[in-house]
């Protein structure tokens, strides 16, 4: 049973099965998992550059927030900074005012107390000097006045030669 | 000190080269025709049996209809079914060896369809063209295995090159065939009988010349004719296109084979190999014609036609 060159019903159907059998196994086994492959990959690198390209976005947004936000602070350092030494300057100023007016009551607390010292000690010595010109003067002149007519009469004689001293003066 | 290495290089070369020539020369004398050239007797190491060539695939089992050629298609269809069925074993989106290699194939095939057919039509002819394509290549490949075809059983090579077996480019013929017919009807429905049967202008002229405008309808009747006749030779060209598919394949690796067999003959030793290179090269080149020529027609057929 051999037809023209070998062509013979039997064996043409069965290549021709054969042929249906692995278009069927390659079909099922190799292109469709293949493909659905490649067209994940495709897929997933596609949005990975999307993704990239909006990391770059969002990157590039960041930073220029980034500087805005370094540049400002560093206006805000250098006003800080200006302020500061303002502040410090008004300081310095006022301590020195402070200081010198605590010397200034320093120095006037002092001459007032030096003051009321020394107007002390001219009425002690005042005192002193009436108590020992009474006790002459009872002395020279005893029993001719009492005590106390003769102390204002001093008193008074020295207020009028302290006001024409000073009246001098 | 590079001119001495050139000059070892050179001696190297040389040395090979007298060698290969000296395997030739003495593989031809001592094989059957070279020694009765030279009239001495052949060397039985080179004494290769002469070759005979029947058209009709052989069959090694007597009872069995099995065709030698049938058990090397089912051979190319293990090793295709096999690679493609290990390889996509779980597959990584990051591909590595095989799954790689297969990608490889199935990318540049779809690539090559879809760019003359484009993405729908491409994804219809992908899995048919491919399969023509890796069907054919495999059968021209695994016959160039070496020592291929000298097992014998019962006298018979178990064995031989599947494409040399006229059922299997025929089959593949019919195949493309219907396919392409399939698509094109798929593609423009009814209307894609319109490529063979045309008789549409015919039948107007006709019609104006039985209503007495002769003059106008003369001129249509030339216009007419011509697209039926044009419709005849669409439809003598489709079935011959079965016809040519099948002796090209048939017939390249049939004078393939022959030419191995009988250089296997003349030179034993190492001219033969250069053979089987371009058996290789020729392989590839008949798959891609197959696959190729069947994707053309297919586009064909799918095209819109003005």
């Amino acid at each position: 049973m051999e037809g023209f060159l070998g062509l013979t019903l039997p064996s043409f159907i069965g290549q021709l099965i054969n042929f249906l059998i692995l278009l069927g196994l390659l079909t099922f086994f190799g292109y469709k998992p293949i493909r659905k492959m490649l067209d994940e990959r495709a897929n997933r690198i596609k949005k990975s550059m999307e993704q990239a390209e909006a990391t770059k976005k969002e990157y590039e947004r960041t930073r220029v927030e980034v500087e805005k936000q370094i540049s400002k602070a560093r206006e805000e350092g250098q006003s800080i900074i200006g302020q500061s030494e303002q502040a410090g300057e008004r300081i310095k100023e006022e301590a020195r005012q402070e200081a010198r007016k605590e010397a200034q009551a320093i120095v006037d607390r002092t001459r007032e107390e030096l003051e009321r010292e020394r107007d002390k000690a001219i009425n002690e010595l005042r005192k002193e000097f009436v108590d020992t010109a009474i006790l002459a003067a009872e002395k020279v002149i005893s029993e001719t006045l009492d005590k106390e007519k003769h102390r204002s009469l001093i008193e008074k004689t020295l207020e009028e030669s302290a006001a024409l001293m000073i009246n001098e003066g | 000190m590079s001119e001495k290495r050139h000059r070892v290089n050179f001696l190297k070369i040389m040395v090979l080269a007298i060698a290969i020539f000296a395997m030739i020369i003495i593989s031809f004398i001592g094989s059957e025709v070279g020694s009765g050239i030279i009239g001495s007797k052949p060397i039985s190491l080179f004494n290769v049996e002469a070759p005979k060539y029947h058209p009709a695939p052989e069959k090694p089992f007597h009872h069995l209809p099995i065709t030698n050629t049938m058990i090397t298609a089912w051979i190319s269809i293990a090793v295709l079914g096999g690679l493609f069925f290990i390889g996509t074993r779980n597959m990584k989106i990051v591909p590595t060896g095989l799954q790689n290699f297969l990608e490889l194939i199935v990318e540049a095939a779809a690539n090559f369809i879809e760019d003359p057919a484009g993405e729908k039509h491409g994804r219809w002819f992908f899995p048919v063209c491919t399969t023509i394509f890796l069907f054919v290549v495999a059968n021209a490949w695994v016959s160039l295995i070496p020592g291929f075809e000298t097992i014998r059983i019962n006298g018979e090579p178990l064995f031989r090159s599947a494409n040399t077996d006229l059922n299997i480019p025929a089959a593949l013929a019919v195949v493309s065939f219907c396919y392409v017919e399939y698509w094109g009807f798929k593609a423009r429905g009814v209307s894609y009988l319109k490529t063979f049967f045309q008789f549409g202008p015919l039948w107007q002229a006709l019609k104006l010349i039985f209503t007495g405008n002769i003059k106008a309808g003369a001129g249509g009747l030339l216009h007419g004719s011509v697209l039926v006749f044009a419709g005849v030779l669409e439809i003598l060209s489709h079935l011959m296109r079965m016809v040519s598919f099948t002796f090209r394949l048939f017939g390249n690796m049939t004078a393939g084979m022959i030419l191995v067999m009988i250089m296997i003959f003349l030179v034993p030793w190492v001219l033969p190999s250069l053979f089987y290179g371009m058996e290789a090269f020729f392989g590839f080149v008949q798959a891609m014609i197959f696959g190729g020529l069947t994707l053309g027609f297919a586009c064909a057929a799918v095209m819109e036609e003005e």
